[in-house]
């Protein structure tokens, strides 16, 4: 993915920007007992051309919004209704899934005006309601997203703010974590597929990196790069050292420099979360860190992941010490068994994970980066939703914890902790296969230097933390995401000939990558199922997008969810579907960790079960058979797709 | 009729409703909205008012029957149809909604039951012109000519 530079700068003003057809495709709730009224606000938002659906009980939106995290980027409730007060249900939105809420009203009156105000109400609309009222309810939602990255300090790196700003372009950006991946929107794919791009590039903090026509770091320049670090060791990879070592013509000191920082701010921002450079114990320290970091700094603020990643002061030692973490100098580490890594990812994602997606992107590192463009199509609802079930099934906490960077969505939130335990688990596969390439270096399919080996069995599927995943949904999910991380992993080539075991979260980003569309739209009519075909189309952009372990893999590293979503797996299918094939190559890393994020963190709320509490979503469990075929069939065809993936993208994907 | 009748009468028929105050301008509103994906939204949205409407009234006149009279419950049922018939345009409905509100809050038996009686003689009222209109229409379309838009 070549990101340039001078699109940072670009992206941000876009971050606060509307894309093309943005706020096409913004995802609004509508609550109201008076059917009428519902009716009549329902069509004024689609001529909006707002994906709308509509409740008629507060409680029942209320389990639409939890168990589809990250399905909605903005709800409308009436004030009075029978089985819940308005208000309180203003306050839970906003406490838990904190999105902005708008009051409706036939009552005017001031004082209900302004309990609106007090609990948290973003406007107040008075009935009858016009529909010019209604078409700049979007504003409500970039407004939020805006305040919430501005909020923390995103110092330093320009992603982290973009991304956060990106993920918080409402629709476009609901999914900051995703990488590439446009929220909901359509157009937001491509828009964050830029910005994701765009990210990595920024990651380096190096000017001069970022003006000069870009270096695609292939798998095999990286493996360079890697063992030229290695060799030197950490204490000595200076750029210009590895840059004789790896005497690769045309490569520029800066180039190194550049991609050692992406790298190093990676591991840094790992490390300062676990607080532990090395670990030693079966996981990669880097990756390990941060999910331990977790459990045990759940309350690590929202943004500090950001900040640390932002802040581009790392001491060089710490850079090159992340970095040679990163590089798996210590093979035990790369090696975690899938028990622990499960175990891990459990106890990660129990704390309320304060990793803010965004950061983990910024990296652009293994972090799932979810495809970037999750268009706003119900696919991408459904992606969503199985995003949020994968949380859940991690037991993540609030979505709110996992702060995926300024996106209120809570499903950015989930992602981050998904990601990192994706990145983690890439990470592992990735140095594993560093060091099996370097001992067979030019020995076995050049596919498996890349990807980010996601080992399906390192993946935290919801097969093998059944436990874990509080997806209520019926083994038979389960197995479709099975299906799915296997297409996944045979993207990743890599994996091909392991492709088979890979479980769960690669092939449910893979699914989620659905091109078809924004993995976050909850349609209105409950039409999840669109993009439950995986194709073979569909699994090659999976296969980029899904590669939610920057590990350079495919391009598109479906963002690694755990797959421990049961009936969320059609969702995700869908929208990995929409996480849109071409965009998804192009963001690599990024793209995947959106997914995740997209799929925030299901606090223990309603099990993956309820979803089909919501009438509206009945439709989306019907998908849930569809994808798991196609992902069988696209898994034969991973391989073959994965091939086709440039080398850069896989490499940029891990040095994002 | 020849089509060209009907329209007449139509778009007269439609004028006069809003000018005596029966519709106001939430109903062009509505009118707007109906498109090609969205063809009978009109009579959609107002066949759910009259089913929403007489439920409420139905509901009205059993909590005003009642020996201890629920005036929340009454407030809130008027609250409601306020809420409805304000959306659908329905002008001289909602108008009684306003007075009715206000007699509940003293508490008055009595002059809810009246206020209830307007509001039936109301809603039966524009009911019966809105389906007057509806059936101009369909005879318009079955004439083969295309319905005016009035604004």
């Amino acid at each position: 993915m070549v990101s340039m530079s001078g699109d940072v700068a670009t992206c941000k003003s876009e971050a606060t920007v509307v894309t093309d057809h943005f706020p096409v495709g913004l995802r609004v709730l509508v609550v109201d007992d008076d059917v009428v009224c519902l009716r009549i606000i329902e069509q004024m938002l689609r001529r909006c051309k707002y994906s709308v659906t509509t409740c008629t009980q507060a409680m029942v939106a209320l389990s639409l919004l939890r168990e589809k995290r990250g399905t909605f980027d903005i709800v409308l409730s009436d004030v009075h209704m029978p089985d819940m007060d308005g208000f309180k249900l203003l306050e839970l939105v906003g406490l838990e899934m904190d999105l902005p809420v708008i009051m409706m009203s036939g009552d005017g009156r001031t004082n209900l005006v302004m309990r609106g105000v007090q609990h948290g109400a973003c406007d107040y609309l008075i009935k009858p309601i016009r529909d010019e009222e209604l078409k700049n309810i979007w504003q409500h939602v970039v407004r939020k997203r805006y305040n919430s990255s501005k909020e923390p300090e995103c110092s330093g790196s320009l992603d982290d703010n973009d991304r956060y700003k990106r993920g918080s372009d409402d629709a476009e950006c609901a999914s900051s974590v995703i990488e590439g991946a446009d929220g909901v929107l359509k157009p937001q794919k491509k828009k964050r597929e830029t910005k994701e791009e765009e990210d990595t590039e920024m990651e380096n903090d190096d000017p001069s990196t970022t003006k000069k026509p870009r270096v695609v770091w292939s798998v095999e320049l990286h493996q360079q790069f890697v063992s030229a670090v290695n060799q030197l060791g950490i204490d000595k990879a200076v750029p210009k050292r590895i840059l004789e070592l790896m005497n690769v013509p045309g490569l520029t000191r800066e180039n190194v420099a550049s991609h050692l920082q992406e790298n190093q701010k990676f591991r840094l921002y790992l490390k300062r979360l676990s607080g532990v450079v090395q670990q030693q114990g079966g996981l990669p320290s880097t990756f390990c860190g941060p999910i331990e970091q977790n459990s045990e700094h759940g309350s690590l603020g929202r943004f500090d992941i950001q900040a640390l990643a932002a802040s581009g002061q790392i001491p060089p030692e710490t850079l090159t010490a992340l970095h040679a973490e990163l590089l798996g100098r210590s093979t035990s580490n790369l090696v975690l068994p899938a028990v622990e890594i499960q175990n891990l990812l459990q106890a990660s994602l129990q704390q309320a994970k304060c990793i803010p997606v965004d950061q983990v992107m910024a990296y652009g590192q293994p972090l799932l980066k979810c495809p970037p463009s999750i268009s706003n199509s119900k696919h991408l609802s459904q992606a969503i939703l199985s995003a949020e079930d994968v949380h859940s099934g991690f037991g993540s906490q609030r979505a709110k914890n996992i702060c995926l960077g300024p996106s209120s969505n809570p499903i950015e939130l989930a992602a981050p902790n998904s990601n990192m335990l994706m990145a983690m688990m890439q990470q592992q596969q990735w140095q594993k296969q560093q060091q099996m390439e370097l001992q067979h270096r030019q020995s076995g399919p050049p596919v498996v230097n890349h990807s980010i080996n996601v080992q399906p069995s390192c993946l935290v599927l919801p097969s093998q933390l059944p436990g874990n995943f509080q997806v209520g949904d019926s083994p038979a999910s389960i197995s479709h995401a099975s299906s799915l991380s296997k297409s996944s992993v045979i993207d990743y080539g890599v994996l091909s000939p392991q492709s088979n075991n890979s479980s769960g979260v690669v092939q449910v980003l893979d699914r989620e990558l659905k091109p078809e569309c924004g993995l976050n739209r909850l349609p209105s009519g409950g039409s999840l199922s669109r993009s439950c075909s995986i194709n073979a189309d569909n699994s090659v952009g999976l296969q980029l997008h899904n590669s939610s372990s920057a590990f350079g893999s495919s391009k598109q590293l479906p963002a690694l969810i755990p797959n421990h979503l049961g009936s969320p797996v059609p969702y995700y299918i869908n929208s990995s579907q929409v996480l849109d094939q071409g965009h998804m190559r192009n963001s690599g890393v990024g793209k995947c960790a959106s997914i995740p994020s997209r799929f925030a963190v299901d606090e223990s709320d309603s099990p993956m079960c309820n979803f089909n509490t919501a009438k509206i979503y009945l439709e989306e469990t019907k998908v849930k058979q569809e994808p798991n075929m196609n992902v069988m069939e696209n898994a034969k065809v991973g391989p073959a797709i994965f091939q086709t993936f440039q080398p850069g993208d896989l490499m940029s994907v891990f040095g994002d | 009729m020849e089509v060209g009748q009907l329209q007449r009468s139509f778009v007269e028929y439609m004028a006069s409703l809003f000018r005596e105050g029966f519709l106001d301008a939430q109903f062009s509103q509505l009118q707007q909205l109906q498109d090609d994906s969205n063809p009978d939204f009109v009579v959609e949205v107002v066949s759910l008012f009259f089913e929403d409407s007489e439920r409420l009234l139905n509901d009205l006149t059993m909590a005003l029957d009642q020996p201890n009279v629920d005036f929340k419950q009454v407030d809130a049922h008027v609250h409601q149809l306020k809420g409805s018939s304000s959306s659908v345009g329905a002008q001289r409905v909602k108008n009684c909604c306003v007075p009715f509100r206000n007699c509940c809050e003293e508490q008055n038996t009595e002059t809810c039951l009246r206020c209830l009686q307007q509001i039936k003689q109301e809603y039966l009222l524009v009911k019966n012109k809105l389906q007057t209109l509806f059936e101009l229409e369909q005879q318009i379309v079955a004439a083969g000519g295309a319905i005016p838009m009035v604004q």
